[in-house]
């Protein structure tokens, strides 16, 4: 979240889209409701009309996979009737900057595509460069490449009539929904968009939550206080175990995890460091090298010096242009080159998509370990529905992880709050912190290489002397994390903040991103203050910590004008107090919240430009918050294309029917099936209050289970009509990878769309389940049933969107 | 900084109206309740964060002092401030989660083509499993790639996991998989 | 002054989390379920759950609303089951907060007919005979804590208070909910400590939203047993 949970009190208007906030985030409605008792609008667009639905001021129904098509017409609508924040699009956004001539968009594809390779050349769609190497602008918006030009021109296909036939939306709604959420645009108005894994899940997931941030920017929604773009994370730590990337591409604090091209410590942080020629850029990453450095001093500590370029080589390279996602994990585990697996904390055989495929991957495995509070589907994999176990030559170790009120140590919320927990019982049994259980295991493995082994400098090097009393001690790691300075007159000192961060090795930080997280005055995610700060709008800055130096909204540089004063008067985030004098600025002041860069505004009282100012977006190396996207992998527009398996043979906003980048995997496993009419109806997963994710920590809870004790499809009575079944009977869907027994929830929640004037049903499920809980075995995932695809940018499976059949067993 | 205290609710022993009946002879506990006095009263009171969503919200945990030293009751916190008191459904079982008779308590192996677990020692398995990464990582390990540039990774043993752990557990975690030249790492933000 | 619950139904999202607080804090097991085409569950109440929260879709004025009401008992200002029990050590009202108390000497006692004299078929029986229903946490209110249901409600659909306060949040709440919805109503306000508020008709939430009439009516042998039990009664009264 650019924003927090508190925050969302603040906002007028609440667009509720690929996410069921009311359900998979319920304490998210104290503030929906808190900012709908004092007037704000709440919108919920939906497949299926779901509790959240049922608080909501407007409600209508999409086809899954069409949110590009639906959020496009709102662009369109807002260029149209010219609502966008002119004052805000000129001077924080991209939105002036020139495209570069290669830039092309027809039939559905962008300039320098290679259909062989599946591949875009990015490079076709630079900006246009001045002679000292600044991106070209027309801060009046005129010139016809201009990207809020060009942007216009991208969305005129987008009318309410084409977007409606693809959505399956009636356009009164469409209306209805771009009017309200547009009013946001007004100067002094705020609206937020709460989105989860409904928009992430597609092969177009990237670009879902651009078009809704280009969106936000044309409102001037970023930065304010009730505004931002606003990820309902869904696990407990996923956005702290994010930041310390527990993911291939990246390492903790978002760096990037170094290719095989970059061969020096030096050619690595050359590569990865941005450079601006704007003086009024901040370009905060220029700081890269500093960070980066940090990191392997933690990682290596005196073991890392200038010498041997603080063990970078030690470090494992990636291979250029190579991914090594989840789904391509399993889909090298299919192919049996993967021979031992952890499975920490996760239950991959449900979690992911086409769960067939990764449950057949596990077959060919040599070993696994597995750690987990409960048996699970995972760790037993070997002896799960069809599977014989004395063929399964896999070995399994299956350890016992402790729960998270028998260990102390901190989490982080999704709106970025890192906050510390402490131990109440002890670990039940034999069962052990995960953190006991990575330092022993750390431990057993250094001593395996003590005497022998292959490229064994960084075991025997890794830092591991987090230990206090031959415990694990969260509270050592917690400080190396915020880091220390190791030189000087500060040696054996915390870290103050990031700022002080050095790239010679004089500091080491595990993760810049949390440095100022505990400092010589403590531990700041202990803290318990309820004193909110002047501003009043909930930032509650003494409770916790938030990064990055416990800035509770980020952006919040672009929710003042150019003068350093709020939009909102009211509901201010930040506000430049610094003494004037004839008509300038004199001294620095901000108050409210921590704001993002201390520097001058961009103007003085008197509209005089200032020279020592900085653009509000710091963190892109322009300054400039990005309408146009250069970046990413499938085009720097979003565009509308169907999800790999749809139920339409042609697109009817282009000539390409699907993401012409997303990623296609080929093994036996992989099955696609669209308009093939043994799989009529459109498919999609989601999730119930009373479960979470898999299930493995709500299924083997009889609370829980009583309240959603079976695996459900859930379908209109008009498709229950048409394939004779009864509501609350068992019945087989199916899909093109396998299929699942469940029960029948027929209901007015769902209704049929119509799509270019066919009817297309849909039917929904939780992903909840598995066979070891409840133990009648009965209880399948749904993930046997999605597609491994994925967005190109991120991978992430598309299992919000696919094909299926329903029948009677 | 110490580290600060929260303000837990009072709670107090207040019990006149329900025990001043008592004297006309009836037991008059509720059915199933622990009328009068809370069963929470000489408990050790503890915050913690939800496991669940990423809201975050706070919730005590009051843990026998006596006898096993389990949990006896977990509820949300009044002076957390987002939550101020409430929790959904999953966040009000989160007892059921602790004190839970599915839970695994031992460390437990499977042999190849073995048909059960059996329990085994934390020594014996850990000791195992380094055996196993060593020799699985030292059989695949690559210097360099096929273009000759140095990687020095292992594509042979991949480890998914976990946004169920602790942000310090995650960085040992990473540190771990991340010097044995793992390339394979992933976790629930991808899916 | 009694205690009383104010219930907005026009807040609650069926997050649940009042079922399983109540069976959290009251150490009740959960029930053996099965999907039945709908995400209610358990199908009942029962002597393990004290409370549920009923779901229903309905078409209203083209439109489609899923309605929520979280059942419980009522707490009756003046109770039909004491009554009819007529054994203060059975069932009781305490003083000091209204709630009525059943207590394990509901066993053996003329069960089905304090079953059937609850106007909103809350009562429920164990297998032993005993009886069983909400009992407002008043372990919890006798200590200055909200009812767990209460306590835990997210979105301020579940309020407790002192009966004038909650009065008074509920006629306002009425107030604000009927610009919108003419049809809100708060449910038999003055015979009751658990005040519903709902914005459709009451009988689309659940068939016992507002009283029963048929539920009121008194048969031949509670009527006699009244006649036989003045003194429980009387104590019943001065509890």
């Amino acid at each position: 979240m650019t924003n927090h949970w508190i925050d969302i009190k603040n906002s007028d208007c609440i667009l509720i889209m690929g996410s069921n906030a009311a359900e998979n985030h319920p304490i998210s409605f104290k503030y929906v409701t808190e900012a709908q008792q004092k007037g704000a609008k709440v919108i919920n667009v939906d497949p299926r009309f779901t509790r959240t639905s049922s608080r909501a001021d407007i409600y209508t129904a999409l086809r899954s996979g069409t949110d590009i098509a639906f959020l496009g017409g709102m662009i369109k609508y807002i260029m149209d009737n010219k609502l966008y924040n002119k004052e805000y699009v000129a001077n924080y956004t991209n939105a002036t900057f020139i495209v570069g001539k290669s830039f092309k968009f027809k039939n559905g594809l962008f300039s320098g595509y290679d259909s062989k390779k599946r591949k875009y050349d990015k490079s076709k769609w630079a900006f246009a460069m001045d002679a000292k190497g600044v991106p070209k602008m027309d801060r009046t918006l005129k010139n016809s490449r201009c990207v809020l030009q060009l942007l216009k021109k991208h969305f005129s296909r987008y009318n309410t009539k084409l977007v409606s036939k693809i959505t399956g939306t009636p356009r009164e709604d469409l209306l209805k929904i771009y009017q309200t959420y547009a009013a946001s645009g007004a100067t002094g108005k705020a609206a937020t968009i709460m989105y989860a894994m409904g928009w992430t899940q597609h092969t177009v997931g990237v670009q879902n939550i651009r078009t809704m941030a280009m969106i936000q920017l044309l409102l001037g929604n970023m930065g304010v206080a009730g505004g931002g773009v606003n990820a309902l994370r869904g696990e407990s730590n996923v956005q702290g175990s994010t930041d310390h990337c527990l993911l291939w591409h990246i390492w903790p604090g978002y760096l990037k995890t170094p290719r095989a091209s970059n061969v020096s410590l030096d050619a690595y942080n050359k590569k990865w460091t941005p450079k601006s020629n704007d003086p009024l850029s901040a370009n905060w990453w220029q700081n890269y090298a500093k960070y980066s450095v940090s990191l392997l001093k933690s990682f290596f500590g005196e073991k890392a010096t200038k010498k041997n370029d603080f063990g970078y080589s030690w470090l494992p390279k990636v291979d250029d242009g190579k991914a090594y996602s989840w789904l391509d994990l399993f889909d090298e585990m299919y192919k049996g080159s993967i021979k031992g697996f952890f499975a920490w904390g996760q239950n991959p055989a449900c979690s992911g998509a086409n769960a067939g495929k990764t449950r057949k991957a596990m077959e060919r495995l040599d070993w696994m370990v597995n750690v987990n509070l409960f048996d699970n589907e995972t760790g037993s994999f070997w002896k799960g529905p069809g599977v014989n176990p004395s063929k399964v030559k896999t070995e399994v170790f299956m350890l016992p992880a402790c729960t998270s009120v028998e260990k102390e140590g901190s989490i982080t919320n999704s709106g970025r709050w890192m906050q510390w927990r402490y131990q109440g019982p002890k670990p039940l049994g034999n069962s052990l912190s995960d953190g006991d259980i990575i330092i022993a295991l750390g431990e057993k493995i250094k001593s395996a290489y003590k005497n022998s082994g292959t490229f064994t400098q960084p075991i025997r090097n890794l830092k591991w002397d987090y230990l206090t009393n031959g415990e694990y001690d969260p509270h050592k790691v917690a400080k190396e994390i915020n880091g220390y300075y190791l030189e000087g007159p500060k040696k054996g000192k915390l870290v103050e903040s990031f700022g002080k961060l050095k790239a010679d090795g004089s500091t080491s930080s595990a993760n810049w991103l949390y440095c100022h997280s505990y400092t010589e005055k403590g531990n700041m995610s202990a803290r318990r203050s309820k004193q909110d700060a002047p501003n009043n709008i909930g930032l509650y800055p003494g409770f916790a910590w938030c990064w990055p130096v416990n800035r509770r909204i980020i952006y919040n540089r672009a929710s003042v004008d150019l003068k350093g004063q709020p939009w909102d008067k009211k509901d201010w985030v930040i506000k430049f107090a610094g003494d004037v004098k004839g008509g300038k600025y004199v001294s620095k002041k901000w108050v409210g919240d921590v704001p993002d860069g201390g520097w001058y505004p961009l103007e003085n009282p008197d509209g005089s430009k200032r020279e020592d100012a900085k653009h509000p977006f710091i963190m892109r190396k322009h300054g400039h918050a990005q309408i146009y996207g250069p970046g990413r992998a499938d085009g720097p527009f979003p565009e509308h294309y169907e999800p790999l398996e749809c139920p339409v043979e042609k697109n009817l906003m282009n000539k390409q029917r699907i993401n012409p980048v997303a990623p296609i995997y080929k093994t036996k496993a992989d099955a696609f099936a669209t308009c093939d009419p043994k799989y009529p109806f459109v498919g999609t997963t989601y999730r119930v209050s009373e479960h979470w994710q898999t299930g493995l920590m709500t299924r083997p809870q009889p609370w829980l289970l009583e309240l959603q004790p079976q695996v459900f499809v859930e379908m209109s009575e008009e498709l229950a009509k048409l394939k004779g079944i009864k509501n609350g009977e068992r019945v087989l869907a199916t899909s093109a990878r396998g299929s699942l027994k469940c029960t029948a929830i027929v209901t007015k929640r769902f209704k049929p769309f119509k799509i270019a004037g066919n009817t297309v049903h849909q039917v929904g499920f939780p992903w909840h389940y598995g066979w070891r809980w409840p133990e009648s075995g009965e209880e399948e995932s749904a993930n046997l049933l999605t597609p491994s695809t994925g967005d190109p940018n991120t991978r992430i499976p598309e299992t919000k969107a696919f094909m299926v059949n329903v029948k009677k067993i | 900084m110490k580290v600060t205290r929260r303000e837990f609710i009072q709670i107090t022993g207040a019990t006149a109206a329900g025990l001043a009946v008592s004297g006309l002879g009836f037991d008059l506990a509720p059915v199933k309740s622990h009328a009068q006095m809370l069963k929470t009263k000489y408990a050790k009171e503890t915050t913690t964060i939800c496991c669940y969503c990423a809201v975050g919200c706070g919730a005590i945990v009051h843990t026998s002092k006596r006898g096993d030293g389990r949990v006896i009751n977990i509820e949300g916190d009044p002076d957390h401030v987002i939550n101020r008191g409430s929790l959904c459904s999953k966040g009000a079982s989160l007892k059921q989660l602790t004190e839970n008779e599915n839970r695994l308590t031992e460390p437990m192996y499977r042999a190849p083509y073995s048909k059960e677990w059996k329990s085994v020692s934390w020594e014996w398995a850990l000791t195992k499993i380094a055996k196993r990464v060593k020799e699985t990582r030292d059989a695949t390990f690559k210097y360099k790639n096929v273009i000759g540039q140095v990687v020095n990774r292992t594509e042979g043993i991949a480890s998914v996991g976990s946004a169920a752990m602790d942000n310090e557990e995650c960085w040992i975690y990473q540190a771990l998989m991340r010097a044995l030249g793992l390339v394979y790492v992933e976790h629930q933000a991808r899916i | 002054m009694s205690k009383s619950f104010f219930v907005d139904t026009t807040l609650c999202t069926a997050c649940r989390a009042c079922q399983v607080a109540c069976k959290q804090w009251h150490d009740l097991p959960a029930e053996e379920t099965k999907n039945r085409g709908t995400y209610e569950n358990p199908a009942d109440l029962s002597f393990d759950t004290y409370k549920l929260v009923r779901m229903r879709e309905e078409v209203i004025g083209g439109k489609l609303k899923w309605l929520f009401f979280p059942e419980q008992c009522r707490h009756c200002v003046e109770a039909p089951c004491l009554d009819t029990a007529g054994d203060a050590s059975a069932i009781y009202k305490d003083a000091a907060t209204g709630a009525i108390i059943f207590t394990a000497n509901t066993k053996g006692m003329n069960v089905d007919e304090i079953i059937e004299s609850c106007p909103y078929n809350i009562p429920r029986k164990g297998p032993d005979g005993t009886l069983a229903k909400c009992d407002m946490c008043l372990d919890r209110v006798q200590n200055g804590l909200l009812p767990a249901c209460v306590k835990t409600c997210p979105t301020g659909a579940m309020n407790f208070g002192e009966r004038a306060d909650i009065v008074a949040l509920a006629k306002s709440r009425l107030f604000a909910v009927k610009k919108a919805n003419p049809k809100a109503a708060l449910l038999d306000t003055d015979d009751v400590n658990v005040i519903y508020l709902v914005a459709e008709k009451p009988s689309l939430y659940h068939k016992f939203a507002v009283a029963s009439n048929a539920a009121f009516d008194i048969t031949r042998q509670v009527a006699l047993r009244r006649m036989f039990t003045p003194l429980t009664n009387i104590v019943s009264r001065l509890l």
